[in-house]
């Protein structure tokens, strides 16, 4: 059994153990990533955190996105799945299509795309907008600094809701058709029925799509603001990670990039726990 | 126990396989490999392999190999963090990874003071002969202050002001001289839909702002603040340059900021194609960039220095320096300092200058034709003098880049998200830890 086990050992230890150590490590010195000069500075580089500015604006980001982002897209894909799965809906198939290519582009393409629909001048959004003669409406969506973020969050959901959507449906085309046709024999309504019958039977489901978005939107978060904005203007819409590159990489501080990232780890580890612990229930089978 | 021995046989030919195509020498040729990495600029890549292949002519006991990419940085670093480092590198500072910067501030540059007193490969006089005047000797070139000189100009190029020739001739327009003169025109253009400014990103306010601060307060003024003096940020002199900035993103055209990123700042740089603002802060390169854009009728790009801030006083006109060094940790030191000599000799100059890669060799720009004559002659004013270098290096500090402190807000000035006494504060507070931190 061992000797089966052994190689995935190995590879765990190796590609996932050693360096998430190495992160602890590193986040006790000053480093610039290259020279061999270390110095062994203890806790200083999380004091540093503390004052930074730029970082607590970069963890209020980080947070204000994940609340956001996850409420929205969980939402919407929980009740997109239950009207595509419940409502004879036509063109369902085509809809379900539609919503899931967000998900097989690169990030990259998403960003352009969004560049092109948050485009001041001449996008989609701010044309919209005119055409519904709702010019008071229109914005600078990538350069507002109030509602920068908000606009790299939609990407972010759109970019996400379609997985989701599909990842419940499947949950909630496995229950059984006589709880919902008993139910409304009794005269639940279809909202009724959804709390009472298709959340509880896909809760377990439910709480490991949420842990696991809460990771995922924390690396999206990052690659879409280096897309998008670059974290402009001016720090708006910077999140923990960019701002852990920028100061690993372009400011030549190494170990208070990898402080940042220990922060990030632990941050990710509480917020794992804490949902995990707020979601626990019975689970209910059928 | 067969299988077994085949399985092992089979592994070990493989790793042997492994180090011989890592090991990547030419022991047996008995050449001299020249590791040499660049950066792909708005130059092109073929004046490189031309350039290399007449060095190797005359050199037939060296093979160079050439790397070169638009990201080189990401190319060269997980190399040099497992030790394996190019011999020469040609890539200058101010780039967002900030490689050069980095091995700076690690001490981990070759001191290439020698090369200045080699002689030039092929020719009689010495590297530092052939160098134009005044462009060694500043941060940029010795990093540290000292007389030693760890990175070498490459190219050189005047950056400033663009703006549309066509336009203002079309108007009748003066380009302004002094900075009441280009509010005047800022409110001139505006009754006509223009605006005064406008600039790609804001880290291309490097452009504006070194020689904003040498107009305002002279050149010992500029190495103060590049220097971090004690409460510099704090003087007249430094609240008069943010007062003239302050005043000028005023006038700076309203989609500047919601398009100043990396996706869409080319759109910020059509605006001046298109007539919608007058003056961009940008370099010689804009015109190979922006060479295939749409534009405004009898288009001509134009550039100019910052206007002067007293009525005939001096001005600086900020030149991008590309740089070209070797790591401390690189193999072939001797040849590729050799190298390094011959790359400002006549011939390989000669085939720079074809790319429009200038570099700052006496009597060199006296060759330059069309567009690019044009700019390079903005140092034959008297009134203007070459502004080389930039914020002096120091121990990397935790969350301080001054540089992001100075140009960045500007997009906070410009969308009223701060206050210009808040960037003052700001821009003393980062200059006071850098300085204390010192090299």
């Amino acid at each position: 059994m061992l000797a089966c086990l052994l190689p995935a050992l190995v590879l765990f230890a190796v590609f996932m153990v050693y360096p998430t150590v190495n992160v602890f490590r590193m986040s006790f010195y000053t480093w610039s990533g290259f020279s061999p000069d270390m110095t062994f500075v203890g806790l200083d580089n999380f004091r540093h955190l503390i004052d930074d500015k730029q970082f607590v604006r970069a963890f209020q980001n980080t947070v204000a996105l994940l609340v956001v982002v996850t409420v929205v897209t969980m939402g919407m894909g929980l009740f997109l799945a239950a009207i595509m799965t419940r409502q004879k809906l036509r063109g369902r198939n085509f809809l379900r299509f539609v919503l899931y290519v967000p998900n097989v582009l690169s990030v990259v393409v998403i960003a352009a795309v969004f560049s092109a629909v948050y485009d001041q001048n001449n996008g989609l959004l701010n044309g919209t907008l005119r055409l519904l003669s709702l010019d008071g409406w229109q914005q600078v969506w990538l350069g507002n600094q109030k509602i920068v973020l908000y606009s790299v969050g939609i990407a972010m959901v759109w970019q996400s809701l379609g997985y989701y959507m599909v990842l419940y449906m499947s949950s909630m085309s496995s229950i059984p058709e006589e709880l919902y046709e008993a139910a409304g024999l009794d005269g639940a309504s279809n909202a009724r029925q959804f709390f009472s019958i298709t959340m509880p039977l896909i809760w377990q489901n439910l709480r490991t799509s949420l842990t696991f978005f809460i990771m995922s939107a924390v690396n999206l978060s990052f690659v879409l603001v280096r897309a998008m904005t670059g974290g402009g203007p001016d720090s708006s819409s910077e999140v923990l990670l960019s701002y852990m590159y920028k100061q690993a990489y372009t400011n030549s501080s190494y170990g208070y990039g990898m402080a940042i990232g220990v922060v990030i780890f632990v941050f990710s580890f509480l917020v794992s726990l804490l949902v995990s612990r707020a979601t626990r229930r019975e689970p209910l089978q059928f | 126990m067969r299988r077994s021995f085949a399985l092992a046989g089979t592994a070990v030919t493989a790793l042997a396989l492994l180090v011989g195509c890592s090991s990547g020498g030419d022991a047996g040729s008995g050449k001299t490999t020249l590791k040499v990495a660049a950066l792909e600029g708005g130059y092109g890549r073929d004046m490189y392999t031309q350039v290399i292949k007449a060095y190797e002519a005359s050199h037939p006991d060296v093979d160079v190999q050439l790397q070169i990419s638009k990201s080189i940085e990401d190319e060269i670093t997980p190399n040099m963090k497992a030790g394996k480092y190019p011999d020469v590198v040609v890539l200058g500072q101010g780039r967002k990874a900030a490689l050069t910067e980095t091995l700076v501030k690690d001490k981990a540059l070759e001191d290439l003071t020698p090369v200045l007193g080699t002689k030039v490969p092929g020719e009689d006089g010495t590297v530092g002969d052939k160098l134009t005047q005044g462009v060694i000797g500043n941060l940029n070139t010795n990093p540290y202050g000292t007389d030693k000189t760890y990175l070498l100009p490459m190219y050189y190029a005047p950056t400033g002001l663009f703006y549309n020739q066509g336009l203002f001739e079309k108007n009748g327009w003066k380009v302004p001289s002094t900075w009441d003169e280009m509010f005047e025109l800022g409110d001139k253009a505006k009754k006509q839909g223009i605006a005064l400014f406008t600039y790609p990103t804001a880290g291309y306010l490097d452009s504006y702002f070194y020689a904003l601060l040498a107009d305002v307060g002279g050149e010992q003024f500029y190495n103060d603040v590049m220097t971090y003096k004690k409460d510099v940020w704090k003087t007249a002199n430094a609240k008069k340059a943010l007062d003239l900035t302050t005043k000028l993103l005023s006038y700076a055209s309203e989609s500047t900021v919601g398009y100043a990123n990396e996706q869409d700042f080319t759109k910020n740089q059509q605006s001046i194609l298109d007539n919608k603002a007058l003056f961009m802060p940008n370099g010689t390169w804009i015109t190979g960039e922006m060479a295939d854009a749409p534009r405004a009728d009898g288009f001509t790009w134009g550039l100019t220095t910052l206007p002067a801030a007293t009525d005939g006083g001096k001005r600086y006109l900020t030149t991008s320096v590309e740089s070209v060094w070797m790591p401390s940790a690189a193999r072939n030191k001797d040849a590729a300092k050799d190298f390094i000599a011959y790359l400002y000799s006549d011939e390989a100059a000669e085939i720079f200058a074809k790319s429009n890669a200038i570099q700052p060799v006496e009597g060199i720009a006296n060759s330059l034709t069309g567009e690019s004559a044009e700019f390079y002659k903005l140092y034959e004013d008297s009134s203007v003098s070459a502004l080389v270098g930039g914020f002096a290096s120091t121990a990397p500090v935790q969350g301080v880049d001054i540089k992001a402190t100075l140009f960045d807000t500007a997009n906070s000035i410009i969308s009223g998200d701060t206050t210009e006494s808040a960037w003052q504060s700001a821009l003393n507070d980062a200059s006071e830890k850098l300085r204390q931190a010192g090299n």
